[in-house]
This record gives structure tokens, C-alpha cells and sequence, in this order.
């Protein structure tokens, strides 16, 4: 077990070194010095230069991002062009709305796909099961933030039932809350559950052509119990990785519908950064998104290696 | 294979057929002008003078529709080229050579495997300018693992086949073999696989686009024309309506197509 670990943490730093690496130079490389954005119109080359001093712009690439990493690492990531906050700050009010966006969506796909997926495995001929698919097919097809203009147009403008957008933090008011997150949760929920439940079916399929299935089948054990208690649980650690592997679609997701709904997290800030060109808050961003993209994944490896000691002889 | 595909799945060859009708003869086929705006007749809705009403400058939705087709074509071939070519090279070279470069190969595409495409996306935007071709390049540059483990699998699945060590012993190299004997047996999944990823192609054009790092006003996209509608929800939703469900359409389509082409690969026993 720790050979297996302290691979997975060999692997998961090296990533970490490539995606920091990506978040750097995402700025390094940017056209237009850093010095002449943050002095505007007020820019002559003499000033650029001073500016550019002060900020070590001057110093060669590699020792650049030698400084970049150690300031990184002491969780100093600069201040915005735009606002001129530091960038940890931002980065930190930001990141509690998007893990509540994420964590509620995965809940939702999951609470809904599993379930769904086990269900299609089973019932293979039912009457339900053709239209059931093709709904699934319908789901995958159909963009999330698309999803999410309807849910506004219907519950918002029509019905006016629910908030079209913006955020309260939980811990002010937990009603208003939730009603805030209700579409953008569904919406985003839209980019995981179907291809989810396609995912559940085919290895719940795959468990149940299983021996031991038909074993448990003739001792006479009922077919929801058999499903319940020896299809669900081995389905369940198989589809533990693959929402490992759809974490960057949660990720892309998660950014898309926080436009969307003007929550105030990491895709929103990320996308105003990219289009007024704030340079450290991109690499903020990136590097959050990226950072979190690598430890869920090293987590989720972990979490398998755990559950099912013959991926640990790998 | 045409005649089969029509016969048992007309909906996807219908859906691909008009999307691939608009794509080419878009511009001779819009009844109005792309870009053309007109104030006195904006944001009406579907009938009348215009079949799909108009948007917000008054701009024929039918016509913009049309040609953010013709955009969603152009998503597609630049990821599928991305894509389609660097997956298929590395995947071959990986299974047909084995060893040190399988090794290597492999590693590479386990690390852009699922790696966020917004991000890629991001860092490419922002190092050089919002564009079709700059946001797409991130989507190919995600493809690429899917067109390697297919090509990269058949590979080794063929690499040792009878016919395979004839042609060595004919005195083949091994690039050449893999050129001439083992590419041609894998075009079928290649197909199969460009078919997903063209859906995602456009699923993707629409959301760049959607967020400004893409396809820039005022040229017509399917995710510009929905950022546009996104400011008149409560005014006038046909607007999204009708954008959504005309991007949707198409992949619906390319997937449905992509099921019924990998179903028709089996069956051919390829």
C-alpha cells in the first residue's frame, strides 16, 4: 500500500509541477508587458522600465519562474491589474461558491444517476427502457448552460418561483441560499448525470454477468436484494474512478453556468480576467482549478486503491 | 454502408444531412442577411416576414442560424484535424512500435486525458486573442487522447496478424507497414470517434463562444447568438429557444450517428 501511495504522490506532484508550469507562462508569454497594463496611460518607456525593475521583469525567464514558484508556494500570487487586491484574496472569497456549486451538482448527478443506471441494468426489456435511453442520449446532446437559459426563462420569468441569478452566502441566510442554487446546480447537473447513468448501466451490466451473481441468484436471494447488496456496491467503486476522470468536465461546467447565473466564484472571475487581460488573476485561477484537478484525482486514486486491494498490486 | 445507415437510422442521417446542408450552401440558402441590422424590426418573434423571427439588432435569425452552421462545421474540422491527426500518429506509433515510445506515449495522454478543456482554453485566449481557431485548437488538443487509445489499441491488436508479418517478410519497414497495412484498418473507429468528438467540437464551439473567447460578435455563431439572447430572457426567450434547440439538433445528430456508425463497425466485424 505505501509503494502504491508514494507513487500516486510522485505522479500527482510532477503533474502539479506541469500545471504550475501552464499557469506561469499563461502570463510570462502574454503580449503587452505586465509594467505598461498596470501604468495605463500614464506608460513611457522610462517608467515601464522602472516598473518592470521593481516587479524583477528584468531578470531572465528561468529565475523568473524560480521566484514565481517561491512566492506561490508562500501563497503570495500577486494583486489583480484590475482591482488591485491581491489575488489570494479574490481566489479565497471565490472558491467557497464554486465548491458549493460543484459539491451540489455532484451530489445531485450521483443521487440521480446511480440509482437510474442500476435500474436500466436490471430492466433491460421493460416499456420504459427504450424512451429511458433515448432521454439519456437527449441529455448528453443538449449544452447544461443552454439548459440553464430555459430554467431561467421558466422559473424565473415565468413562473417566478426562483432567484435567475446571483449568490447569498450559507452562513448569512440558508433559505435564500439555496433558492439561489437551485437552477445553477440542475444546470450543471446536466453536464454529468446522463453520461452517468449510461456509465452505471454498463457496469452494473458488467457486474450482474458475474458467477457469483448467479450464485447469489440461486440460493434463492430476491433480485433487488441482489442488486442492492452485491450489484451496487462493486458498480460503486468502478464509477468512484470515472467521476475522477469527469472532473474536469465539472470543472469546464462549473465555470460555464457561473456566468450564467452571476455567482461570484472562480469561473466568473477567471472569465472577467481573461477578457480584461488581468494577468495574475488568470494564473490565480488556472492555477486553482488545475491544482484541484490534480488533488482530486490523486484523492480518488487513493480512495480505489482502498476500496480494492487488487489495484494496489499494479 | 450509406444505404444501411439510411434505412435503419434516418434520424441521424437526416439531423447530419441538414446540418451539413446548412454548413455548405448556408449563405445561398439564408433567406436574409447575417449581419444586416435593422432597428424598426427587432426581436420579433418566429412568422411573418421572418421565419424565425429576428434578434435584437433585427437580424434574421433563420439566416444567422445558417451561418453559425457553416462556424460549428469549421469547430468541427479544426478539432477533428488537431485531434484526429496528432491522436492517430501517437496512438499508431505507440501500438505498432511498443516499447519506450508505448511507454512514453501512453503517459502523455494519461496526463491531458480529462484535464480541463475551459483552462487550456483559458491559457490559450488569454496568451493570444479570442478566436474560433484559438478556442477550438484547446478542444483538439483534448480529442487527442480519444483518437490515440483507439488507434493506439487496434494497433496492437493487428501488429503481430498474419498479413502484417507477410508484408515484413516481404522486406516492409515498420513506419511503412504501419502507413499502408495498419492505417487503413482503423479508418472505421477513427470515424466513430471523430463522430463523438464532433459533437463535442460544436457542444464546445457554443460554450466558448457563449463565454467571448470564441467566435466575436458580429458574426454569427450558435454560442454568440445565445450570449446575445441571454439579455432578452424576459423579453423574448424564442430567441434561446430556437438558438438552443438548432445547436442541440446537431449534436444530437453527430451522437445518434456515432452510435449507429460504431453499431454498424461491429457488425462488420472491424
Amino acid at each position: 500500500m505505501l509503494r502504491h501511495l508514494a507513487r500516486r504522490l510522485a505522479g500527482a506532484l510532477i503533474a502539479l509541477l506541469c500545471v504550475t508550469t501552464l499557469a506561469f507562462f499563461a502570463t510570462a508569454l502574454a503580449p503587452g508587458s505586465p509594467a505598461s497594463v498596470l501604468l495605463g496611460n500614464m506608460a513611457t518607456p522610462e517608467r515601464v522600465a522602472a516598473v518592470s525593475r521593481q516587479l524583477g521583469l528584468d531578470k531572465p525567464l528561468p529565475t523568473r519562474y524560480l521566484l514565481w514558484l517561491e512566492q506561490t508556494a508562500q501563497g503570495n500570487l500577486g494583486t489583480s491589474n484590475l482591482s488591485f487586491q491581491p489575488v489570494a484574496d479574490l481566489l479565497g472569497a471565490a472558491l467557497p461558491v464554486t465548491l458549493e456549486l460543484a459539491f451540489l451538482s455532484l451530489a445531485l448527478s450521483v443521487l440521480v444517476a446511480f440509482p437510474a443506471g442500476l435500474l436500466l441494468a436490471q430492466h433491460r426489456q421493460r416499456m420504459w427502457t427504450r424512451p429511458a435511453m433515448a432521454a439519456i442520449t437527449l441529455g448528453v446532446s443538449v449544452p447544461g448552460f443552454w439548459v440553464g437559459l430555459i430554467l431561467i426563462v421558466a422559473f424565473a420569468v415565468k413562473l417566478r418561483l426562483l432567484p435567475s441569478g446571483g449568490y447569498v452566502a450559507f452562513s448569512r441566510d440558508p433559505l435564500a441560499n439555496l433558492r439561489h442554487m437551485v437552477l445553477p446546480t440542475v444546470s450543471l447537473a446536466i453536464y454529468l448525470a446522463p453520461a452517468l447513468v449510461r456509465f452505471v448501466r454498463v457496469a452494473a451490466q458488467t457486474v450482474l454477468r458475474e458467477e457469483y451473481i448467479d450464485t447469489a441468484r440461486s440460493k434463492g436471494i430476491s433480485s433487488a436484494r441482489v442488486l442492492l447488496h452485491h450489484v451496487a456496491p462493486n458498480t460503486l467503486v468502478v464509477t468512484l474512478t470515472y467521476i475522477g476522470l469527469q472532473l474536469g468536465v465539472l470543472i469546464s461546467g462549473a465555470i460555464v453556468i457561473e456566468v450564467i447565473f452571476a455567482l461570484p466564484g472562480i469561473g466568473r472571475l477567471g472569465m472577467s480576467a481573461v477578457l480584461n487581460r488581468d494577468y495574475p488573476v488568470i494564473q490565480g485561477v488556472v492555477l486553482v482549478a488545475a491544482t484541484a484537478y490534480v488533488a482530486v484525482n490523486f484523492l480518488v486514486d487513493i480512495a480505489y486503491g482502498l476500496i480494492d486491494p487488487r489495484i494496489r498490486a499494479h | 454502408m450509406l444505404p444501411y445507415l439510411i434505412r435503419r437510422h434516418p434520424v441521424p442521417v437526416a439531423l447530419v444531412s441538414a446540418f451539413l446542408l446548412a454548413a455548405a450552401f448556408g449563405p445561398w440558402l439564408a433567406p436574409g442577411s447575417m449581419t444586416e441590422t435593422d432597428l424598426s424590426a427587432a426581436l420579433l418573434g418566429p412568422g411573418g416576414g421572418h421565419l424565425l423571427g429576428t434578434d435584437s439588432l433585427g437580424r434574421d435569425v433563420l439566416s444567422r442560424l445558417l451561418g453559425s452552421a457553416r462556424v460549428a462545421a469549421e469547430a468541427f474540422v479544426i478539432v477533428v484535424l488537431i485531434g484526429g491527426v496528432a491522436g492517430t500518429v501517437m496512438g499508431t506509433l505507440a501500438g505498432g512500435i511498443g516499447g519506450l515510445p508505448d511507454m512514453v506515449i501512453s503517459r502523455i495522454i494519461d496526463a491531458v486525458q480529462g484535464f480541463p478543456t475551459i483552462l487550456v482554453a483559458i491559457v490559450i485566449v488569454a496568451l493570444l486573442k479570442p478566436s474560433l481557431t484559438n478556442a477550438m485548437t484547446a478542444v483538439g488538443i483534448a480529442a487527442i487522447p480519444d483518437f490515440a487509445r483507439v488507434s493506439r489499441s487496434i494497433a496492437i491488436q493487428l501488429r503481430d496478424r498474419e498479413f502484417i508479418q507477410a508484408v515484413r517478410g516481404l522486406g516492409a519497414s515498420e513506419i511503412g507497414i504501419l502507413w499502408t497495412e495498419v492505417l487503413p484498418n482503423m479508418i472505421g473507429p477513427l470515424i466513430v470517434v471523430a463522430s463523438f468528438d464532433g459533437a463535442q467540437a460544436i457542444m464546445w464551439e457554443a460554450a466558448l463562444s457563449f463565454l467571448g473567447l470564441g467566435v466575436q460578435p458580429p458574426s454569427p455563431s450558435f454560442g454568440s447568438m445565445l450570449r446575445e439572447a441571454q439579455d432578452y430572457l424576459s423579453i423574448q426567450p424564442w430567441l434561446a429557444v430556437v438558438s438552443g434547440m438548432a445547436v442541440s439538433a446537431v449534436i444530437l445528430g453527430l451522437n445518434l450517428l456515432g452510435d449507429a456508425l460504431s453499431d454498424y463497425c461491429e457488425l462488420a466485424g472491424a
